[in-house]
């Protein structure tokens, strides 16, 4: 029983730090916009994956997001 | 019992850290082990968090976890993203750690280890994480409006324009800096070079990846490029040991200044897809592994301080900057105990993907803490290898001499003990022409983090591959800075340029694009240019001036926090932001005013001008050498001129700040607050629904 509870924290620590490292990296990023609830495009038109990327990188490099 | 138990704990924390805190101040014995500075700053680090940033949630800011947050109002999943707490604080700790934390103890070695340390661990605790963390709550509550809006509203128009002219100055000066430790570091160094150039096509590589082939595949796009580094790491050993190609790869410092200038234009005016997000991703992955692989190996080999906890040079004489500890300390430290442009991360991205306001204080305070940690790190690194050879590696030519007899003399009648062929054998352990006069704090970094790192694996035969991975490792990110800041320095000349005229305000107007890149390229190229070409190897000028604007910065960020707080009516609890702000006008005040005004030539600005030109007047400075030397004369009042200018943007702001705290207090101004309207949470106790992230 220990070992099947021990079995199942480490498959649940990894499943979640799996789905950290996603989203911090940005993989989860369009995951993340298709279910965004307030999108101001979502009754019109959704970007595609490559049109999101393009976009969310041109946006994000416009501000100071390096710091020294 | 449980409270027992605790408050057991807690004060064995606080007891073991303040012991260990007194053995590094007090202890005069042996060579220190690095073990008691990770245990003091640890223990000091999670009082501070358990106390003083509970402290300043309870009872200044008042977190309120039922009031919506710009990420749960707005959630369009681009800008406004609700983000597990601890995805955010990777994200935020990744973009405010920068080479500074790194660079700015190591420099600041010079004094010894003592004051470095004491300042990193009490600046942080005090001033840089409470920065930090008020900032990124103000912003919040402002639907994460940036500091230079927030100046606008709360403090005055005209406060709002000079916080936005304080960042682009702040920024040029920034990024001629980071860009001269990049030039130092690798100047005479062909595998430096190579590796670092390699990661170019490996950026442009993966930037079509990521945009045809698995469009938004970082992971797996980053993780096959880390591995095209790593090995161009080791095929630099192949470039240097064949002469050819070494010779290909061998660039003075002019050159390497001009193609650095050159990078950073084109980085500015390309595809962001292209050069920098790549870069970027790189670069984030080697930064957290690089540290995180510091911090295991300062922990496996504890390593003992070859530094003394002072040196002779806290009168001011030092080799490496000039000027006393008060204020120079301070102001080299910088970054690792507090940082002006952590404003700015801090107000404009991380505020946007908070999920709930009380993840401000671990995201805004913890993740400084962590960074402050980075700092003592750097400074252990440093400390770790005799001082001789860290004053020779950071010392310019023009002072210790320029051949390895030379710098040893010079150096040993300092009583720093130096053989003269010392530094030739480190050199050719770490695969270096040589190690001499290479000041910027990234080659001496470079040589600890080698040392601990080949103490850990390897042993000396892997000492020049670690050397190289730790010299790839800071110019990486540092151009990784340099690349996003041009570009972001690109977008405010445009939003200036265009109140003269529109077009130039236009960002996808290619002319506009071009003028405005090679303003900016040009403004801290010329600064770059003006660093490399020094007598006294640029740093001695330039580092403490980056210091000045980056601590400008964090007194606006302070001043506009203080405003804030005297808005809300928190006048018990004020001198939170209040003391760190007069602490930090006190610090740049006299900074600003010995580098322009002392009489010293090593570091007053003028009277180095005045020096030179007087040199000049007497017939000392030869024909042939009288046009450079008026250009150094230029350069000097050219930098008294901005340091003069930083100086009395802070004043003026200060002054209407004062004006506007006088009228509230005297009752004859409304202290009107603009926050956003209060919105209930939905993800408040009893709503029944799932917050993304929040598991």
């Amino acid at each position: 029983m220990p070992i099947e509870r021990a079995v199942h924290f480490a498959k649940h620590a990894l499943r979640r730090f799996w789905r950290g490292l996603r989203e911090w990296c940005g993989d989860a990023a369009y995951e993340r916009y298709l279910g965004a609830k307030g999108r101001p495009d979502a009754e019109r038109r959704t970007l595609t994956a490559k049109e999101f990327y393009v976009e969310q990188i041109n946006r994000r490099y416009s501000r100071p997001n390096r710091c020294c | 019992m449980r409270r027992v138990l605790k408050f057991v704990v807690w004060l064995s924390v606080a007891v073991g850290g303040a012991g260990a805190l007194a053995k590094v101040a007090f202890d005069r014995g042996e060579a220190l082990n690095a073990t008691w500075f990770v245990v003091a700053a640890v223990c000091c680090y999670l009082v501070a968090y358990r106390l003083y940033s509970a402290f300043v949630a309870a009872r200044l800011l008042v977190l309120d976890d039922r009031r919506a947050t710009p990420a749960e109002i707005h959630d369009d999943g681009r800008d406004f993203v609700p983000t597990n707490k601890w995805v955010l604080f990777g994200h935020h700790f990744a973009a405010i750690a920068g080479p500074g934390p790194l660079v700015g103890p190591t420099l600041a070695a010079q004094f010894g280890y003592l004051p470095g340390t004491l300042w990193l661990i009490a600046g942080a605790a005090l001033a840089g994480c409470v920065q930090d963390f008020i900032v990124l709550f103000c912003s919040i509550r402002r639907d994460g409006k940036t500091l230079g809006q927030m100046a606008r509203e709360e403090v005055s128009a005209r406060g709002g324009f000079i916080a936005q002219i304080a960042v682009l100055a702040i920024m040029v000066i920034l990024l001629a800096v980071v860009a001269l430790v990049v030039v130092n570091a690798l100047k005479s160094s062909p595998w430096g070079t190579f590796t670092l150039a390699m990661t170019i096509p490996i950026a442009l590589l993966l930037g079509v990846y990521l945009r045809f082939i698995r469009p938004g595949r970082v992971l797996e796009a980053s993780l096959f490029g880390v591995a095209l580094v790593l090995f161009a790491v080791v095929a630099g050993q192949w470039v240097a040991a064949s002469p050819s190609w070494a010779r290909a790869f061998t660039f003075g410092g002019i050159t390497l200044a001009f193609l650095i200038i050159a990078y950073g234009f084109a980085a500015a005016v390309l595809p962001v897809w292209l050069l920098l997000a790549p870069r970027d991703y790189l670069s984030a992955f080697i930064k957290t592994g690089a540290v995180l692989s510091l911090a295991a190996g300062i922990l496996l080999v504890r390593p003992h301080m070859m530094m003394p906890p002072l040196t002779r040079f806290i009168d001011g004489s030092g080799p490496v900057f000039a000027g006393k500890i008060f204020p120079f300390c301070f102001i080299t430290i910088a970054c690792g105990a507090i940082s002006g442009f952590h404003s700015l991360i801090s107000s404009g991205t991380t505020p946007k993907m908070i999920l709930r306001e009380s993840h401000a204080r671990v995201i805004g305070y913890g993740a400084m803490l962590l960074e402050s940690f980075v700092g003592v790190m750097a400074m252990v690194a440093a400390s770790a290898m005799p001082p001789g050879v860290y004053f020779a590696i950071n010392s310019p030519a023009s002072i210790v001499g320029g051949t390895p007899e030379a710098a040893a003399a010079t150096i040993s009648s300092w009583g720093y003990h130096l053989e003269a062929g010392t530094m030739a054998n480190l050199a050719h352990a770490v695969g270096e022409q040589t190690l001499l006069n290479r000041a910027g704090g990234a080659p001496s970094l470079a040589v600890g983090m080698a040392q601990i790192f080949s103490s850990t694996i390897g042993g000396d035969r892997l000492l020049s591959i670690w050397y190289h991975f730790a010299i790839m490792f800071e110019a990486l990110f540092i151009l990784t800075v340099l690349d996003a800041g041009t570009r972001v320095g690109r977008f405010m000349v445009q939003e200036l340029a265009g109140r003269v005229w529109k077009p130039l305000a236009r960002t996808g107007w290619m002319p506009g694009i071009l003028l405005s890149s090679a303003i900016i390229v040009g403004m801290w190229g010329y600064f770059l240019y003006q660093g490399v070409v020094d007598p006294l190897g640029g740093i001695n000028s330039l580092w403490p001036l980056f210091g000045i604007a980056n601590q400008l910065l964090a007194a606006v960020a302070l001043v506009v926090a203080t405003t804030i707080l005297l808005k809300m009516k928190r006048l018990r609890w004020i001198w939170v932001t209040l003391v760190p702000m007069v602490w930090l006008v006190a610090v740049t005040m006299t900074a600003s005013y010995q580098k322009i005004f002392d009489a010293n030539p090593n570091l007053g600005f003028l009277s180095k001008a005045n020096s030179l030109a007087a040199q000049i007047a007497s017939g000392q400075i030869l024909q042939a050498k009288i046009a450079e030397t008026q250009r150094l004369i230029f350069n000097q009042r050219l930098d008294a001129a901005v340091t003069g200018v930083l100086a009395l943007m802070i004043l003026v702001l200060l002054a209407e700040a004062l004006v506007q705290w006088f009228a509230i207090l005297s009752g004859r101004r409304e202290a009107i607050l603009h926050e956003a309207p209060y919105v209930a949470t939905q993800w408040a106790p009893g709503f029944t629904g799932t917050a993304p992230g929040d598991d």
